[in-house]
C-alpha cells in the first residue's frame, strides 16, 4: 500500500511527556526535533532523550523521521552519530541549500550504518529547504541521494530570507510551493508542507491546508495534534472521487487477470497516472476510515 | 501531554524588546522587576507573555503564570529552566523568595520552608538539609552563660567603630557570637572582610567568629540591603531576616541579647534595627543600640573610610582602622581593591 | 567517566525527572531518590540508575534524583546528560552504545 504522509507532527525533543506519547493522535509521520525547538544549553539533554525513547518506547508503527541538528553546527555530527545508532525511519535535515547538503549527511549515515551492522541505505532522508537558494536548487536537491523519501518546505525562515512575512492567503510563499512540488515530482519523491503556527486559527489553517492539497503537496507538518484531524479530514477523498477510483482500479485488475496491456474504462483508455491517482485516493479513503481496501491486499498496475 | 505551542524566551541582562513585555506582566501580576536580574526565562503565545521567572544571583524571583495558564505545569518549566541555568553558572544552591500561597507548589519542586512573613514572602531553598545543617555547624560553639551576645556586622572593610562595637559588647557578655556577612556583593570580598574581623578581635577572649553564610543579611533573606534602595518591601525583607534570626540561631546558640551599632544616617539600616527592637524581645532577645564611637570630628563608619580611600586620602584612614585593617590597606592586595573602587568612582562621575 | 563539578540534567515536569550529579569525596554512588512513586518503583528507578553509571563507568559520585514519574528511557537519558556535563566531556563515545 502507498505510505501516507499526510501529517507530519513535530515534537519538541527534549520534552518527556510529548516524546513518550508522540505516536497516540495519529499522526501519519511523527518527528522528533532536537533543532529549532531546542534551546542551544539543551541540544545534549534532547539528544540523549531522542535517543534512548527510539530505543526502547514502541511507537506502534507510526512512523518515526527526527530533525536533526545542520552539519555546519556544533551539534549536526553527535546528533548523527546518536540517531542513526536509533534507527528511526527518517531523518530530516534542516536548512537544506545545495545538493551537497544532503551528500554529506548520507555519507555520515553510511558510514555509521556500515558501523553498526545495519544495511546501507536503510535510514531514509528527507531534506527541508528554507531559503532562496535551496528553493532555486530544489531539483538537485532532491534528486541529490537515493535515500530522499521527501522533501519539505520551511516557511519561517523562507519568508525571512524572502524579506517578507507570512500571510494567511500565503501569496508570498506561492512560488515557492510550485517550485518545491516540481522537484518533488520530477523526483518522484514526496512534497510536504510547512507548519502553521497559529493553533488557535483553525479556519486560517484550515484554508492553507486546502490550498496546499490543491497545490499537489503530499500532506503538511503539524505542531499539535488539535491539527492533524483537520488535514486529515480534508485530505479524505469525496464519494464520488472514491467511487470512480474504484472503477479505475476494478478495471486495471481485470486488465491485468487479462493479460492485457491496455487498461479501459468507458471507452477511454487509463493511462499509469490516473491509475496511481486512484490508488491514491483509495489509500486516503482508507486511511480515513471510508472506504476498505479488500482483505488489505495490495492493488497493483 | 500539553501541546501548548509555547514560544520559550531567554533574556540574558538587558535590553530586548521582550523584556518590556515581560515587564508589563509582571506589573499586572503585582510583582516588579528587579535591575539585578541577570537572567530571565520566558514563555510566549504568539507575542503574549504566558509565564515568567528569573535569576538574580542564587535567588530566584520574579515568577510569574498568567491565570489562564496556570494548572498545566507551566511553573515547573519555567523553575526547571531557571534550576538548569543555575547549574549552569556553577550555582546549585537557591534560593526562592515567593508569595505564601505559591508554598505548595514549590514544595514539590523540591524546595524546603525556611521562613515565612505572614501573608506576605516565603523564603525558600533547594537543599533539604541546607539551614539546619548550617545551625547544627555553628552550634558547636554554643557557650553556656548568663549573656549571651550576638552581633551581625558586614565590616566593609573592619573600622576602629566595628572594634569598639565587639569590645563592648565582648566586656558586657558572658560570650559574643559575631557573624560577618558572607554575601560577597561588597567593595572588600568576603574572606577579607571574615579575615580583619578575626584579626581584629584575636585579643578577646569570648568571642567566635562565624560566617552568617546565606542565612543572614544575604541577598535571599535580605535583598534590599544590597539593592540600596528604600521602598515598602524593605520592611518585609527586615522581618524576614530578622525571623529567621529568631527562629533558628537564636535558639541554637542560646542567644539573648543582639548588639547593634547606632544608625543615624542610613534609613535602611535605621528601619532594620527599629524592626528587630520590635520583634526580637518576643524571642527573649534584648536589642541593645550602641551609639557610634566618635573620631577626632565625625563618626566612625566603614562609609566614611571607603569615601576617603576613593579619595586617594589613604592617610587620613589610618586613625579610623585597626592597626591590621591599615596594614591590610598598604598591601599589594589592599592597594588592588582601592584602586578598582577608584575606577568605579571614576565611572560614575 | 569522572565527576568533576555539580551538573544537572532533566526538569520537574510530569513524565520527567531533574537528577543533580555531584563529585563525592568517597568511593561508590551515594543515591537520594525522591519520586512521586517511590514505594512501587523505587527500586526500579536505583536500579536503572546503578546500570547506567556502571555503563558510564562512574565509580563515585553523588546522585540526586527528582523523579515526576519518568519512563526508564527518559531516565537513563537525563543521567547520561547530567554525568557527561559533571565530567566536562562534550562528545560521547557512540561506538560504546549497542
Amino acid at each position: 500500500m502507498l505510505k501516507l504522509r499526510r501529517t507530519m507532527m513535530y515534537v519538541p525533543g527534549n520534552n518527556p511527556s510529548m516524546v513518550k506519547d508522540a505516536h497516540i493522535f495519529g499522526a501519519d509521520t511523527v518527528m522528533f526535533d532536537l533543532e529549532d525547538s531546542v534551546s542551544i544549553n539543551e541540544k545534549d539533554a534532547a539528544r540523549f532523550l531522542v535517543y534512548n525513547a527510539l530505543k526502547r518506547i514502541d511507537y506502534e508503527g507510526a512512523e518515526i523521521a527526527v530533525r536533526i541538528n545542520g552539519l555546519d553546527t556544533p551539534f549536526g555530527l553527535q546528533d548523527l552519530e546518536a540517531i542513526v545508532r536509533a534507527k528511526p525511519d527518517i531523518i530530516r535535515l534542516p536548512k537544506t541549500e545545495t545538493p551537497q547538503d544532503v551528500i554529506e549527511v548520507e555519507k555520515v549515515i553510511a558510514e555509521i550504518e556500515g558501523k553498526i551492522g545495519i544495511e546501507v541505505g536503510t535510514i531514509k532522508m528527507m531534506a527541508a529547504v528554507e531559503s532562496a537558494l535551496g528553493i532555486l536548487n530544489a531539483r538537485e536537491i532532491a534528486a541529490a541521494s537515493s535515500r530522499l523519501v521527501g522533501i519539505a518546505i520551511g516557511a519561517e525562515d523562507f519568508v525571512t530570507d524572502m524579506k517578507t512575512t507570512r500571510s494567511l492567503d500565503g501569496v508570498e510563499l506561492l512560488a515557492a510551493r510550485s517550485q518545491l512540488l516540481f522537484a518533488a515530482r520530477a523526483a518522484g519523491i514526496y512534497a510536504l508542507d510547512t507548519v502553521f503556527s497559529d493553533v488557535n486559527d483553525e479556519d486560517g489553517f484550515a484554508n492553507e491546508v486546502k490550498l496546499i492539497k490543491q497545490l499537489g503537496f503530499d500532506g503538511k507538518s503539524v505542531i499539535n495534534p488539535r491539527q492533524i484531524d483537520v488535514v486529515h479530514d480534508i485530505y479524505t477523498p469525496t464519494d464520488k472521487e472514491i467511487e470512480k477510483s474504484i472503477r479505475v482500479i476494478t478495471a486495471s485488475e481485470e486488465a491485468l487477470k487479462k493479460g492485457s496491456g491496455v487498461v479501459s474504462l468507458d471507452g477511454k483508455m487509463i493511462d499509469k497516472p490516473i491509475i496511481e491517482r486512484a490508488q491514491r485516493v483509495l489509500t486516503l479513503a482508507a486511511a480515513a476510515g471510508v472506504y476498505a481496501i479488500e482483505g488489505g491486499k495490495e492493488i497493483g498496475y | 501531554m500539553e501541546f501548548l505551542n509555547l514560544k520559550e524566551c531567554i533574556i540574558e541582562n538587558h535590553g530586548t524588546v521582550h523584556r518590556k513585555l515581560i515587564n508589563e506582566f509582571l506589573m499586572k501580576q503585582g510583582l516588579r522587576a528587579e535591575e539585578s536580574i541577570e537572567y530571565t526565562f520566558a514563555l510566549l503565545n504568539e507575542d503574549k507573555v504566558v509565564a515568567t521567572g528569573s535569576l538574580d544571583g542564587k535567588v530566584i524571583k520574579c515568577v510569574a503564570v498568567d491565570e489562564n495558564y496556570q494548572g498545566m505545569g507551566i511553573t515547573n518549566k519555567v523553575i526547571s529552566n531557571l534550576l538548569n541555568e543555575a547549574h549552569r553558572r556553577g550555582r546549585q544552591h537557591l534560593f526562592v523568595y515567593t508569595k505564601p500561597k505559591n508554598l505548595s507548589i514549590f514544595s514539590d519542586l523540591g524546595f524546603y520552608k525556611i521562613a515565612e512573613v505572614s501573608q506576605e514572602v516565603v523564603l525558600l531553598e533547594n537543599q533539604p538539609r541546607g539551614i539546619d545543617g548550617f545551625i547544627e555547624e555553628i552550634s558547636s560553639a554554643r557557650r553556656d552563660g548568663s549573656i549571651i551576645s550576638a552581633i551581625v556586622v558586614n565590616c566593609n572593610p573592619f573600622t576602629l567603630g566595628h572594634q569598639y562595637l565587639i569590645e563592648k559588647a565582648a566586656k558586657e557578655s558572658d560570650f559574643l557570637h559575631i557573624f560577618v556577612v558572607s554575601e560577597d556583593k561588597s567593595d572588600f570580598p568576603t574572606e577579607v572582610r571574615l579575615k580583619l574581623v578575626k584579626e581584629g578581635t584575636k585579643h578577646l577572649e569570648n568571642v567566635i567568629v562565624h560566617q552568617t553564610k546565606n542565612y543572614l543579611i544575604s541577598s535571599a533573606t535580605f535583598p534590599s540591603y544590597f539593592m540600596k534602595k528604600y521602598d515598602d518591601t524593605v520592611k518585609t525583607h527586615a522581618l524576614l531576616d530578622i525571623q529567621i534570626f529568631a527562629k533558628y540561631f537564636v535558639p541554637a546558640l542560646g542567644i539573648n541579647r543582639r548588639y547593634v551599632g547606632e544608625e543615624p544616617f542610613c534609613q535602611l539600616t535605621s528601619k532594620y534595627n527599629s524592626t528587630m527592637k520590635t520583634l526580637l524581645p518576643n524571642h527573649g532577645v534584648e536589642v541593645i543600640e550602641v551609639p557610634r564611637r566618635k573620631g577626632d570630628r565625625e563618626v566612625i563608619s566603614a562609609s566614611r573610610v571607603r569615601k576617603l580611600l576613593r579619595e586617594g586620602k589613604l592617610i587620613n584612614v589610618k586613625q579610623l582602622v585597626p592597626i591590621n585593617t591599615y596594614q591590610f590597606l598598604i598591601s599589594e592586595e589592599g592597594q588592588r581593591i582601592i584602586e578598582k573602587m577608584e575606577k568605579a568612582l571614576a565611572l560614575i562621575s | 567517566m569522572n565527576v568533576k563539578t555539580i551538573a544537572m540534567a532533566g526538569t520537574l515536569e510530569s513524565s520527567d525527572v531533574s537528577i543533580v550529579v555531584e563529585p563525592s569525596r568517597n568511593e561508590g554512588i551515594t543515591l537520594e531518590l525522591n519520586s512521586l512513586v517511590e514505594k512501587q518503583y523505587g527500586e526500579q528507578i536505583k536500579c536503572v540508575v546503578l546500570e547506567t553509571l556502571e555503563q558510564l563507568k562512574v565509580k563515585k559520585a553523588i546522585v540526586k534524583i527528582h523523579d515526576k514519574g519518568a519512563l526508564d528511557c527518559v531516565i537513563i537519558a537525563r543521567l547520561q546528560t547530567a554525568v557527561l556535563r559533571a565530567a566536562g566531556v562534550e562528545t560521547f563515545n557512540w561506538e560504546e552504545e549497542k
